[in-house]
């Protein structure tokens, strides 16, 4: 398959973004639960019951096993710890604008690089997760000081992200070689689809 | 041996409602915040040669000694963390931490930084079981944690030296990013004054839900006597 001008690319996650940064007010209210949450068992089933975030962690992982390299560890080991400074700025309430369509952004770009094989420079891809860390991170730290349990909430969200992000891995070295890498490619379009099926909602709600 | 563990669990986990103490070891020995470090910590050594690995449980160990010796000593030296003192002085996240910061730069640093986040985390687990012990300090409330901390670290570690792969220490890094979240996540949320969560929805929409009017006369019945109602109007006659 012809691959696509890395300069397309880029522009067109560039302006993904820049729509989520600079045109949209708050809205993360949608996605910030209300009232008490509780303990390990609440943190670890929170990113595997929600689709947004299973996906962007799935996305996550398969897109560094797509590119292979350092990339297949650097990827997961920056998403994390990115997303507790967003958890930090969610649990002290400083205002991050648009982090619900940020997280749709983040399924939908990440699902466009993998569709794509978009290779990026190092830099570009770890800026690229570290924006999305912190939507997701902030939407989850905003709930953790209402839980029953912040630290064992905590502990299991971060296991089961964590976990997502291994299975992510796992398919995606799967994938990279039967058919030339084009059921990896497929799955990154699907990905992006449900991108833009929580994109919709979230630029209405705003 | 992991199995002989395993079993030991279960025997505990079967004894618990009948024993206070075995009820102790399911909810504080084998807390999640308090086995994932030691889970870590296992894990990071199976990615060390012998010779580190035998230092790490070696300074484990002195750790422990360390954190139940000098335990005043820890405990101000940890007192002025905010809410410090009423989220156990904060040695869980230390814990996590430490191990995270060990395994996080990779498998060629981690011979020399392990053995130093395994005394941390040694001290910090003696301080845990000194300040969650029920008991006055008797001797099975402090072996059993202990004890069981060495089982799961050797357990870990020798499973995994076991089936070792060669991803294991690109594994070993994200492990370790994990335990670094976890560890600023768990003490950034302790650090944080608990938010009072908002009071539940009342539905005002239902007649029931009224207080009833003390004005309100039946048609067709005595009127009530003066007085009845203080401070309220007396009942008007329809």
């Amino acid at each position: 398959m012809r691959q696509v001008p890395q300069r397309y690319v880029t522009g067109l996650l560039g302006l993904a973004i820049g729509v989520g940064l600079g045109l949209l007010p708050e809205s993360a209210a949608a996605h910030i639960i209300q009232g008490a949450q509780g303990g390990f068992g609440s943190g670890f089933a929170h990113p595997l019951t929600g689709p947004d975030h299973f996906l962007a962690m799935f996305a996550v992982g398969l897109w560094g096993a797509q590119m292979g390299g350092r990339q297949v560890w650097t990827l997961p080991v920056t998403f994390p710890l990115i997303m507790v400074i967003g958890g930090v700025a969610g649990m002290i309430g400083l205002p991050l604008p648009a982090v619900e369509i940020g997280i749709a952004l983040s399924i939908m770009a990440l699902g466009l690089a993998i569709a794509l094989a978009w290779r990026p420079a190092e830099w570009v891809a770890l800026i690229l997760i570290a924006y999305f860390a912190l939507c997701h991170g902030y939407a989850h730290g905003a709930e953790l000081p209402l839980s029953a349990d912040p630290a064992d909430y905590a502990i299991g969200f971060v296991l089961a992200t964590g976990m997502i992000h291994l299975f992510g891995i796992g398919v995606g070295l799967a994938l990279h070689k039967p058919v030339g890498g084009r059921l990896a490619r497929g799955l990154g379009a699907l990905i992006g689809i449900g991108g833009i099926y929580f994109l919709v909602p979230a630029l209405l709600a705003a | 041996m992991a199995a002989l563990g395993a079993c030991g669990i279960a025997v505990i986990a079967l004894r618990a409602r009948e024993s206070p103490f075995a009820a102790w070891v399911l909810t504080d020995v084998f807390a999640p915040e308090r086995v994932l470090p030691q889970i870590g910590l296992g894990a990071a050594c199976a990615l060390v040669g012998a010779r580190a690995f035998g230092a790490t449980l070696l300074l484990y160990g002195a750790g422990i000694v360390a954190g139940f010796v000098g335990q005043d000593w820890l405990l101000w030296a940890l007192y002025n963390i905010p809410e410090g003192p009423t989220h156990l002085f904060l040695t869980g996240p230390i814990s996590y931490l430490a191990i995270g910061l060990a395994l996080v730069p990779g498998t060629r640093l981690l011979p020399w930084l392990l053995p130093m986040a395994a005394l941390v985390a040694g001290a910090m687990l003696a301080l845990a079981i000194f300040l969650t012990d029920p008991s006055l300090h008797a001797a099975a409330f402090i072996g059993t944690p202990v004890l069981t901390a060495f089982w799961i670290v050797a357990a870990v570690s020798l499973t995994l030296r076991a089936f070792r792969r060669g991803w294991f220490p690109i594994f070993g890094r994200i492990l370790g990013s994990w335990l670094l979240a976890i560890g600023l996540l768990y003490g950034g949320a302790s650090l944080m004054p608990r938010l009072k969560p908002p009071p539940p929805p009342t539905d005002t929409s239902h007649e029931t839900a009224r207080s009833p009017e003390p004005n309100r006369t039946i048609p067709g019945l005595p009127e009530p006597p003066p007085g009845l109602f203080p401070g309220g109007e007396q009942p008007k006659q329809p």
